[in-house]
């Protein structure tokens, strides 16, 4: 019966591994660790794939058959599961290991923090009368690949900061990772909005009403949207542009995180 | 002294145009687009972090008097409401049109005229070939194939792909402000209410909100004619419908369930399920006379005066109990009836007999209501800049351009941005062309 929850359990040990391989392949510098990475991803990846799967097929076993996007445990898990969507998605331009390393790291964190936080609820729960609506799972979906890509350009602005030879990609190539990354992350994060703006306004009467979770998430798209602004018509780079980085990823991690266990709004399912 | 005079005015008037160009060129700037941005985004932080809409007392428990003062003053308990925000999102509004408006101008100038590069020109470009053996005509059946011919004469060709990537910020631009202006036609000429129905009442009229709730008249009436919750079987709530007659000039138009994320539609107005409850109904015998009561409602005949003010389902094993206050000569008294225990289900209060004989619960539904003309305005703003999104960041805009020289064939090709795609592609073209067509 709580068969997503053991796939789960491994897919996290297989996050784990990826970074032990990731140092190992540090150590050595042996190029064919490398293709190994790639292929514990894969593996990873669709095993994290079955596992939301089977919860979503067991959820309909207990009655109450929905999408696992519906409460903080299941939103952690497929965070965890965007961003390796995210790295396979961008593989040609994130053959940096080092990159690929954090995004890992970032990952295991979440899935680590969604099984053994003993205030995560892991239970089935039943949806709830508000959450009962098609447009959850673009909302969500598009919601949490913006913050994946938001996320790979947070590690490319925090490695050309701390900018360790050997190890940190060339500068340039950061920049065009970050800027990809938020190429793909803005529009998400544009499309999320309106999709739960869209929602908002069937579910809730009004599309948009300045809750708190609303009102970050503009302020998340005004940063980026500077972003690609002084980037294009200021050529802003280097440190202003990976400070900026951070900054957009501060305001994501407090849309997400932030808004649920410091603000209380209409979104408060999310706890 | 006529001509200095002339001159001084001249100068003071060439200044005046200055500061009228300079201030133009401000607020037409991507630096105000910046400023504006960072404004808004500091005061909607402001907005979170501040406690919105909170009555007077919760603020001054929060804070000190003086800044109390302060928060009232700039409209910082009502952020999003204030004048000053308004002020902002109509400048960023002002900004955006008059860039949008120089970019389109811009754009308008430069289609224009589409030429063929010198043979030079081409050669210095990024990627070209130069192809032998092959027919013309073939050669720019290949490429129609994948481009757009947009200038086709006897020297050569032009080709392009993706054009539309250079509306995209337009597109995007011009998205905003219709999603403004839809909000603000909201704003201006729609409004919201509230609606309490009990299962068979008929309303006519809903109540705006505010502190002083208005009445506003539907313009057709609403019959509530069922109300039902249901619960997964851990208790939690599964669905809630409140099943609605729409009743016109007497006749039944419409029955309808009105259940949380499908509201109900009807004359420019949407009926949302918004909140339930139940409520008791106390039917008592006082005297001769039979009288339903509700919590805190007041019976008053005669010298006497009551109000049941508490309920309670269950008191001990005795079934449901109400404790009803009155007045004893001025004096202010409780007594508790208990249905199911006869000495305390009839008693004399002020020498009247009263009989407590039955409760009666009933579910209400509190419905939302909101009339908003601009939400297909704001609909059509979001879906123009999801297109323009699309169109700025997944297509991009190239050109390949094709000249018959003395060495054969020369082709070449530029792009603005993903110059590597490009390659790729061009890379692939020239693989085709030169493959051998037999």
């Amino acid at each position: 019966m709580i068969i997503h929850d053991k796939i789960l359990g491994i897919v996290t040990l297989f996050y784990l591994l990826l970074f032990v391989v990731h140092v190992f392949y540090f150590a050595t510098r042996k190029e064919r660790v490398l293709s190994f990475i790639w292929a514990i991803l894969y593996i990873t990846f669709g095993l994290h794939t079955v596992g939301l799967l089977m919860r979503w097929f067991e959820s309909y076993k207990l009655n109450m058959g929905h999408a696992p996007l519906s409460n903080f445990y299941e939103s952690l898990i497929v965070y965890a599961w965007s961003i390796s969507l995210i790295i396979i998605v961008l593989k040609k331009r994130l053959l940096y290991p080092v990159i690929t390393a954090g995004l890992c790291l970032i990952s295991l964190g979440l899935m680590a923090y969604a099984s053994l936080s003993p205030s995560v609820v892991h239970t089935i729960q039943p949806l709830i009368p508000a959450l009962q609506s098609n447009w959850l799972h673009i909302h969500v979906i598009t919601c949490f690949l913006a913050y994946a890509a938001f996320a790979v350009s947070f590690l490319c602005g925090i490695l050309s900061l701390l900018g360790w030879k050997n190890f940190v990609p060339p500068q340039e190539n950061l920049e065009q990772i970050n800027y990809t990354s938020i190429i793909i992350g803005f529009p998400m994060l544009s499309a999320g909005i309106l999709t739960g703006a869209v929602w908002a306004h069937y579910a809730w009467g009004s599309y948009w009403s300045w809750d708190p979770k609303e009102t970050w998430s503009l302020i998340t798209w005004i940063i980026y949207a500077l972003i690609l602004h002084v980037r294009l018509m200021k050529d802003w780079q280097g440190k202003r542009m990976a400070f900026l980085s951070i900054a957009g990823f501060i305001s994501v991690i407090f849309t997400y995180f932030g808004v649920n266990f410091i603000l209380m709004g209409l979104h408060s399912y999310a706890t | 002294m006529s001509v200095t005079k002339n001159n001084e005015d001249n100068i003071i008037f060439s200044k005046i145009q200055q500061i009228k160009e300079s201030a133009y060129r401000f607020i037409t700037s991507i630096q105000f687009t910046i400023v504006l941005l960072s404004l808004i985004a500091v005061s909607s932080i402001a907005g979170t972090l501040i406690k919105q809409k909170a009555p007077v007392e919760e603020y001054l428990s929060l804070y000190p008097e003086g800044i109390y003062r302060i928060i009232q003053l700039f409209g910082l308990d009502d952020i999003y409401h204030a004048p000053w925000f308004y002020a902002l999102l109509v400048l960023f509004a002002i900004n955006l049109i008059l860039c949008t408006l120089r970019r389109l101008s811009r754009l308008i100038k430069t289609k224009k005229r589409i030429i063929l590069p010198e043979e030079d020109d081409l050669k210095n470009m990024p990627v070209s070939f130069t192809v032998n053996g092959k027919e013309n005509q073939y050669v720019v059946r290949m490429l129609k194939r994948r481009y757009r011919a947009t200038c086709e004469e006897t020297q050569g060709a032009v080709f392009e792909k993706g054009r539309l990537s250079q509306y995209g910020s337009l597109i995007i631009h011009a998205g905003i402000i219709i999603t403004l202006i839809g909000s603000l036609t909201g704003l201006l000429f729609g409004y919201k209410g509230f609606m309490v129905l009990r299962k068979g009442d008929v309303k006519d009229y809903l109540t705006t909100g505010g502190r002083h709730g208005k009445i506003q008249p539907l313009g057709f009436s609403i019959r509530c004619k069922d109300f039902a919750v249901t619960f997964y079987p851990g208790g939690e709530p599964k669905d809630y419908v409140t099943t609605v007659e729409i009743i016109e000039n007497n006749k039944r138009i419409m029955e309808k369930p009105i259940r949380v994320n499908h509201p109900l539609s009807y004359r420019g107005l949407r009926f949302y399920q918004a909140t339930y409850g139940n409520e008791a109904n106390f039917l008592f015998t006082i005297g001769q006379e039979r009288v339903t009561l509700r919590e805190r409602e007041v019976y008053r005949k005669g010298g006497l005066s009551l109000m049941v003010i508490r309920f309670e389902r269950q008191i001990h094993d005795f079934g449901p109990g109400v404790l009803v206050a009155y007045l004893d000569r001025e004096e202010p008294k409780t007594i508790w009836f208990l249905r199911d225990v006869q000495r305390l289900k009839e008693q004399k209060v002020a020498g009247i007999p009263i009989s407590f004989n039955e409760v009666h619960e009933d579910f209400f539904t509190g419905l939302e209501v909101s009339r908003d003309p601009g939400v297909w305005i704001v609909w059509t703003g979001f879906a123009s800049i999801l297109f323009g999104l699309f169109a700025n960041f997944f297509i991009y805009d190239r050109k390949i351009y094709l000249r018959n020289t003395a060495d054969g064939i020369l082709i070449a090709g530029t792009c603005k941005k993903n110059h590597e795609r490009f390659s790729e592609e061009f890379a692939r073209i020239e693989k085709e062309i030169n493959r051998d067509n037999t």
